[in-house]
């Protein structure tokens, strides 16, 4: 049985032969088991083109993303600003035992958790289902169309996105006016009322994004093989089968990963929305961790303090991230990055 | 734009709360002195000196008043109110002789509202400069941002030569910027020396004692008006009018709430009231903030305590709450929309509401009148909550604008600096505040009988909001075009003024230690985000739930905080 044993070697020896031919470490190498800082060489020099095109993001990324950590010292500082962080006073773990023993924290800490889990059951499934009901649109023009009237709220700005709501939805807005001319002493403040802000802030983010979230649904969608359809079809599946057996599993993958990046935002999500919107509905419902950072540490000037929350919330985040990654892990998908398969 | 105009609109939208309660991002200031420091603890770099009343009394400038010769204000000045003059002089005097620049290049700094003007090309900058004999580069800063870009700017060292720093956002601790970043002008201004600067001079001495810091003069005071509120109580005189109301007569609370029953119509789509908290300290006597210092006053035992722990407070919340329970406010003021209050007003939405001073004038009548014809703007004169006693009114500092020089400049520079800076404060009815305000004749605006009309290119690249913020004469009042508007504001404040009063440490500069700034913030009611006042009034908090963030702001630093107070008291007095 050679002929199997071939065809298995094959694509295997290819890339090799290929990759060692433009490798002089190889042609020049002694026998035997090669030094490892020269295998790694070899995929530097192997990759080189490709490391050269993420160099800039990767610069980005060192500048903006990792320079300013440092910055993360001040929670644990009495920071001041004139002393920098080079100057200012050690002030061990006190911020964060202020942190953990204040009432304003937790609620902020609760209504995060609470926000973003509403938010997130309500409006995941949307997108899904607009890019499924989408792809069954036939016409092209009407596609086109349809697409760009979902996706403009995305290019809008929270602040316009509260306004257009607050037009509608406000004491003085056009539902209520409609109401209050119609012999409803009391029409309901939507805008105002704690007790609906979760449902509020969602309805806000299903109108603004979920027409943007449908595009890469809709990329999913397309890499789908007709063929599964039509055998599907031909075995008698109806669409409801159809969907279930083919099309959510083809966009189980990027579900997940989708999923999984979702919850690393969960923390710091809506920021500008709380901020925006506290005044309509007061902190106990509205405040979130972000907004209790900026509060405490750019309003009242005590940037140590807000540090510490804002350290507590990105540890938070990766913890969260990690946790769904090896969910996904264990469900057998790639999350973020592939597992090594066995 | 006049001074009324271009002073008036920045202040008015910052006297929001935040700015009325005084306590913007962290006081800041003159007072604080080495051993007051070391007596409370705090970690602040040492400073020398102190400023007394009888050290002030040394180092201020000498004050000159200045006039121009045959230009009387219609309403004079009373108890320091703005002169008013209801027509543009026409004929315009020149009060400053030669070139005050000598070629020199500086970069200034001050807030801004609305769009940005071209830098290239704009034909006021050009104008300025060419009568400045100097390259002043303006650099306008967003007026709404400025209270978070300030701060980086003094921890980074990056100053421009010649910025503004409104007292609202001077940034934590600024005591220390001052003396480490900021030119000091003493050498140059105090007493008698400031003569060489006859326009600087002109300046009320009130102004200068808020640009002192640690014993020495750092900041120029800029639109100067001794009477100052934070509030007027507006309303709109043509609603009540139509409504057959007229002039409503407000004697008390009750006559107010009174009225507001009697107008509120959600169904009309106008409600009585927008959101009036800022001016209820008036009626009911909180002692409100005066300036980088949050209000204070003195109880039964003596003892300094904040507006916060007042009984007034209390009773101010219990009355406004029912404006909110019984639906007379507009929603989107319950809502928190503060930023589009002059919409509602404007459009009817809302008939009574708290707004600064400065925002009657003529900008305000012309955007009215767009939107409504007959659009009439007035203010109830000041009253008592209970509708018995004299009624009083906190004094506001005479400016929440002071401008200061980099360090780093070399005495030549900070000569030509002021004498620009005196260029700058030329007094109303001359060429250089004309120019100042409405850049070149026939270029950027045209003499009309009723004063400068600016023309299409001044529209586009008249900046005369940065320019005004770095120097400029004590306000007046003129409205050009809308002399009605002078006449009625003017009235106003002369009938209104003798109720002023200052709160303690009016017009004072105190850096709190280190340790307290965080206190000394009153996050709890200044917040933007979580501020219980705000939340009590609405119904959402209770006076309990007030009373205890109240002894939880004493616990986390507020009784240490008054304490020292208590020794800025007894070393330095409170005016």
């Amino acid at each position: 049985m050679t002929l199997p044993k071939t065809t298995v070697l094959a694509p295997q020896g290819g890339p090799q032969g290929f990759q060692g031919a433009g490798s002089p470490l190889i042609a020049g190498g002694s026998g035997g088991s090669p030094p490892r800082a020269s295998a790694s060489w070899r995929k530097i020099t192997r990759d080189r083109s490709l490391l050269i095109m993420t160099l800039p993001a990767a610069v980005l990324l060192l500048v903006f993303g990792y320079a300013p950590m440092l910055g993360l010292v001040m929670a644990f500082q009495n920071y001041d600003l004139y002393d920098g962080i080079l100057h200012s006073p050690w002030a061990g773990l006190s911020n964060f035992e202020q942190l953990f023993t204040d009432p304003g924290f937790w609620q902020a800490f609760r209504n995060t958790v609470e926000l973003f889990s509403v938010q997130l059951v309500l409006s995941f499934p949307i997108p899904i289902a607009l890019a499924i009901l989408l792809d069954s649109v036939l016409s092209r023009r009407l596609r086109g169309f349809i697409q760009s009237v979902v996706t403009l709220p995305h290019f809008f700005s929270m602040v316009m996105v509260i306004t257009i709501f607050n037009e509608v939805l406000g004491g003085a807005g056009l539902l209520d006016t409609f109401l209050r001319s119609h012999g409803v002493h009391n029409p309901p403040q939507i805008m105002t009322n704690p007790g609906l802000f979760k449902f509020l802030i969602s309805g806000q983010l299903i109108w603004k994004e979920s027409g943007w979230g449908m595009i890469v649904y809709l990329a999913a969608l397309a890499a789908i093989s007709p063929s599964l359809y039509e055998a599907a079809a031909v075995d008698g599946a109806n669409w409801r089968q159809r969907t279930w057996r083919i099309t959510l599993p083809g966009l189980r993958p990027i579900m997940v990963l989708l999923l999984i990046l979702n919850l690393g935002y969960a923390l710091t999500f809506g920021f500008e929305q709380m901020l925006i919107q506290i005044p309509a509905v007061g902190p106990g419902a509205a405040q979130v961790i972000t907004t209790f950072a900026y509060d405490n540490g750019i309003v009242h000037g005590n940037f140590g303090y807000g540090a510490a929350a804002g350290l507590f919330l990105g540890v938070t985040s990766v913890i969260l991230i990690l946790c769904a990654n090896k969910v996904a892990h264990l469900l057998g998908e790639d999350g973020l990055y592939r597992t090594r398969r066995k | 734009m006049d001074l009324e105009a271009s002073a008036g609109s920045p202040s008015a939208r910052h006297l929001t709360r935040r700015g009325f309660l005084g306590t913007a991002a962290g006081a800041a200031g003159a007072i604080a002195a080495a051993p007051l420091l070391a007596a409370c603890g705090g970690n602040a770099p040492a400073k020398t000196g102190s400023t007394t009343a009888s050290q002030l009394a040394k180092i201020l400038p000498a004050y000159q008043p200045r006039s121009i010769a045959g230009l009387t204000p219609d309403f004079p000045s009373v108890n320091g109110t703005a002169p008013g003059y209801l027509n543009y002089p026409t004929t315009l005097a020149r009060t400053v002789s030669g070139v005050p620049g000598s070629g020199g290049s500086y970069t200034g700094t001050a807030p801004y509202w609305g769009a940005i003007p071209r830098t290239s090309g704009n034909t006021y900058y050009q104008a300025i400069n060419e009568a400045l004999g100097a390259t002043l580069n303006l650099a306008p800063a967003n007026g709404n941002l400025i209270i978070n870009s300030l701060p980086p700017l003094f921890a980074g060292h990056k100053l421009p030569d010649w910025i503004d720093v409104p007292t609202w956002a001077q940034p934590p601790g600024f005591g220390q910027a001052t003396q480490g970043q900021l030119a000091d002008l003493t050498p140059y201004l105090s007493g008698d020396k400031i003569k060489e600067y006859p326009n600087l001079a002109a300046i009320e001495t009130v102004g200068w004692q808020q640009g002192v810091w640690n014993d020495r003069i750092y900041g120029i005071p800029t639109v100067v008006q001794q009477f100052t509120t934070g509030f007027y109580l507006f309303y709109r005189a043509d609603i009540l009018d139509k409504l057959g109301i007229g002039t409503p007569s407000i004697k008390s609370a009750a006559d107010l709430l009174a009225l507001g029953k009697e107008i509120n119509a959600p169904n009309a789509k106008r409600w009585a009231f927008d959101d009036i908290w800022g001016y209820l300290y008036q009626p009911f006597g909180v002692p409100a903030g005066a300036g980088t210092t949050a209000g204070w006053t003195i109880n039964d035992k003596g003892d300094l305590i904040t507006q916060y722990e007042t009984e007034n407070i209390i009773e101010a919340m219990n009355w406004e709450r029912q404006l909110f329970q019984q639906g007379m406010v507009n929603p989107d003021s319950v809502a928190g929309q503060s930023s589009t209050a002059k919409n509602r007003f404007y459009a009817g939405q809302m008939v009574i509401t708290a707004d600064g001073s400065g925002s009657w004038n003529y900008s305000d009548a012309i955007a009215g009148a767009a939107a409504n014809k007959g659009y009439e703007r007035a203010a109830v004169p000041f009253f008592t909550a209970s509708g018995s006693g004299t009624p009083k009114m906190p004094l506001a500092p005479p400016t929440e604008y002071l401008s200061y020089f980099n360090k780093n400049l070399k005495p030549d520079q900070i000569r030509e600096l002021l004498r620009i800076a005196d260029y700058l404060a030329a007094p109303f009815g001359s060429y250089e505040f004309t120019l100042i305000n409405y850049g070149a004749e026939n270029v950027d605006y045209t003499m009309s009988g009723n004063g400068p009309v600016l023309t299409a290119t001044g529209q586009k690249d008249v900046d005369s909001g940065a320019a005004v913020l770095l120097a400029s004469p004590n306000n007046i009042n003129n409205n050009p075009g809308y002399p009605s508007v002078t006449k009625a504001s003017a009235q106003f404040a002369a009938q209104n003024a003798g109720y002023g009063y200052k709160p303690l440490f009016y017009a004072m500069n105190i850096t709190v230690p280190n340790d307290l700034t965080t206190a000394n913030a009153f996050g709890p009611f200044v917040s933007p985000t979580n501020n219980i006042m705000y939340e009590v009034v609405r119904g959402r908090s209770s006076i309990a739930d007030y009373h205890s963030t109240v002894n939880e702001w004493l616990r986390n630093g507020g009784t240490r905080l008054k304490a020292f107070y208590e020794t800025v008291r007894s070393k330095y007095g409170t005016a």
